[in-house]
């Protein structure tokens, strides 16, 4: 299987209680940061992800998220760029997946397809492209885009990057909510017709359809663990596709887990279960479910069903009062020594038919040097584990990034210096 | 004397090219009066019971509001488009210039309307309406509808204890409606908010003065979502219009005040 490393972009340093007072989307107030922490923050989020590139995790997974404290990455190109060139000089072969650009809260679709090309072709074909919607925060009030018409904006975005990737014409774009007179991007992919989709998710029935329609592979975004609606998506997901009659190919899936390791359990528990509970209590657990779903964003049956089954059935609406037995019982994180690790993540990856794992390692207060320690382990002791699980049935990855060459070689100029041009 | 809930019928009329079916309630016998809601959807209350004794009141449905019914709202893609949809569903109905009222987003609707087609409707009566913007008092309509819950009726009534905010704040009596009723206002404040988000300001006030009907515009001076200061621009935009304004007394102005607000709207319409 593949695994790479997911990180978020949070400022490490919020109050003590930040959590019971303010929400940590929309509204975080800016006068707790301090400069210097601020730039260390950003900096370590990029530290991190080489360090697992070189550590020798498959890939490396960013976010977008605007106005949040808990993931500072308005445009997750930029950070993916970063690592992507550096792993170039390096060759280092990873994966850059973006998970990704929000289509249902762009303005400008086609910079998001000149974006993503841009890092495909520095990477040299290395691309795994995400086309989230978007979460409703982010797009109806960061973006402050009426709720109801956000699904079907980001299907018209997700046509028109497609087709701008492809088409070797300019072409004339007349949408609903898109109108460009000549579409002619430059650069396109390297991968054709388009880099591997990734269509991150909460598990609709909706939206797995179109994933199976359309051949991509979903992505299930949840920070929930598997046990606390693992089973119900997945097995929604591997159903339909028996009935659409798509394999069981477990590269069709992909899942975040969030996971802290140590020497031993009990040293796990000491290192990591404070900055654990910062990114539950202060992070995801501090957007108020009213930012989560505002008025337009789903339908009123989905609405209606989720109230008559008593709210969310995962974590995050009670994540911020979460203790962290409760984060680690209900495998919300997977947190012990590398055997405990190892065991748990290979339990539910065989069984929901896992292909690519996304490890989320560092996780809010966390410091650089103690997230560089879990990397470290997690590479050395637990993926090891982990990379030979599907290998025995024989799948092919299909959404994977097709490289040319070494990542060294790929951006070599090989005309000799000085001259002709 | 007033008409019964069991006498409000439901009307559906398919206007736009036969692509949008739309819902109008209506009840009461008289002249025709056209009613337009506010942002979280049509219930039929006590002042529509009392214009019902006077006039025949219609009171349609927002596109996408009517239960059963949600994705209708994805027919009329703008504001401009909706202006033409109930334009339609008055010749439709075959109402020969009636009296309009319209209630904040109601109001903005009733208000452009009025403007648009300064033949359509024979009055405005204009309940805190929304549609114009004044930098000095912002309107909270993203707080007011991605906020908790609990922080609503403050934003609706001077008097949240009150009887006539209690009315509209009480869930269905039978808790088991409780969820689909939550649902459907949801999903009404999201079909409503699709032309007046973030801010309920569509160019309103380059258009104001075309409306040429005599117009009533009422405010409550304590209305904590769309600030008393509008109604005196209101006031000086439509010409020959008047401006009352009720004392202690919020955004749902019928709710708060009813008798001083049945009385102001009655003054007026006896004139």
């Amino acid at each position: 299987m593949k695994v790479s490393l997911f990180e978020q972009v949070p400022y490490r340093y919020l109050p003590d209680g930040f959590g019971d007072q303010y929400s940590s989307a929309v509204t975080p107030p800016y006068h707790i940061v301090d400069p210097a922490r601020m730039q260390e923050s950003l900096y370590s989020a990029y530290a991190e992800l080489m360090h697992g590139a070189r550590a020798g995790f498959d890939g490396i997974v960013v976010t977008e998220h605007s106005q949040s404290s808990y993931d500072m990455s308005p445009n997750p190109t930029l950070l993916a760029y970063a690592v992507a060139t550096a792993a170039q000089a390096e060759g280092l072969d990873i994966a850059i997946t973006i998970l990704g650009r929000s289509l249902g809260k762009t303005r400008e679709p086609l910079k998001i397809a000149e974006e993503y090309a841009l890092l495909d072709c520095v990477s040299g074909g290395r691309l795994i492209a995400g086309f989230p919607v978007g979460l409703s925060y982010d797009a109806n009030l960061n973006a402050s885009l009426p709720a109801i018409e956000t699904r079907e904006r980001a299907r018209e975005h997700r046509e028109l990057i497609l087709k701008a990737w492809s088409t070797m014409e300019p072409f004339p774009w007349n949408g609903r909510f898109e109108k460009y007179g000549l579409v002619n991007i430059w650069p396109r992919p390297i991968q054709q017709p388009h880099p591997p989709v990734w269509i991150p998710g909460t598990g609709s029935p909706g939206t797995l359809r179109d994933i199976l329609r359309n051949d991509f592979a979903f992505t299930y975004l949840s920070w929930d663990g598997p046990k606390l609606v693992g089973r119900e998506v997945f097995d929604r997901y591997w159903h339909m596709a028996d009935e659409m009659g798509r394999d069981r190919n477990p590269y069709r899936l992909a899942f975040v887990q969030v996971a802290a390791v140590a020497e031993t359990d009990e040293r796990a528990e000491k290192e990591y279960a404070e900055h654990l509970m910062a990114l539950y209590h202060g992070g995801l657990g501090a957007i108020p479910g009213t930012m989560m779903a505002v008025p337009g964003y789903a339908e009123p049956a989905a609405i209606e069903a989720m109230l008559r089954a008593g709210g969310p059935d995962g974590m995050l609406a009670r994540m911020k009062t979460a203790t962290f037995k409760d984060i680690v019982d209900t495998q919300v994180a997977i947190v012990g020594s590398p055997a405990t690790v190892a065991d748990q993540i290979e339990a539910f990856v065989r069984e929901f038919r896992v292909g690519n794992l996304l490890i989320m390692l560092q996780n809010g207060s966390m410091p650089r040097g103690l997230t560089e320690k879990n990397i470290s382990l997690f590479a050395e002791q637990v993926l090891p584990r982990l990379r030979p699980i599907w290998d025995d049935e024989g799948w092919v990855n299909h959404w994977w990034p097709r490289a040319q060459g070494t990542a060294a070689a790929a951006g070599a100029d090989s005309r000799p210096a000085g001259g002709e041009a | 004397m007033t008409a019964s809930a069991a006498a409000v019928r439901d009307e559906p009329v398919r206007v736009w090219g036969g692509r949008l079916n739309l819902h109008v309630k209506v009840a009461g016998e008289g002249p025709p009066l056209i009613f337009f809601h506010a942002l979280s959807g049509l219930t039929w209350e006590p002042l529509l019971d009392q214009f019902a004794a006077e006039y025949t009141v219609y009171a349609p449905e927002h596109p996408g509001t009517s239960p059963g019914e949600p994705r209708a709202i994805d027919e009329v893609q703008t504001f401009w488009e909706l202006m033409l949809v109930y334009e339609e569903l008055i010749r439709a109905l075959g109402l020969e210039r009636p009296l309009a009222v319209g209630q904040s987003y109601g109001g903005m609707v009733a208000a452009d309307l009025a403007a648009t087609f300064p033949q359509l409707f024979s009055r405005l009566v204009l309940l805190s309406p929304a549609g114009l913007w004044l930098d000095h008092a912002p309107i909270p309509v993203m707080q007011m509808v991605a906020g908790p819950p609990g922080d609503l009726p403050r934003y609706m009534f001077a008097h949240p204890e009150g009887p006539g905010a209690q009315a509209m704040l009480a869930p269905p009596a039978d808790p088991t409606l409780i969820p689909a009723a939550i649902a459907q206002q949801t999903w009404n404040i999201g079909c409503t908010t699709k032309f007046a988000w973030p801010i309920p300001d569509l160019g309103l006030g380059r258009r104001l003065h075309r409306v040429a009907v005599p117009t009533l515009v009422v405010w409550g001076r304590q209305d904590a979502l769309i600030a008393v200061d509008y109604a005196a621009e209101f006031g000086s935009q439509i010409a020959g219009s008047q401006v009352e304004i009720i004392d202690d007394c919020g955004h749902v102005i019928q709710a708060d005040q009813p008798a001083a607000t049945w009385t102001t709207i009655s003054k007026f319409l006896a004139t």
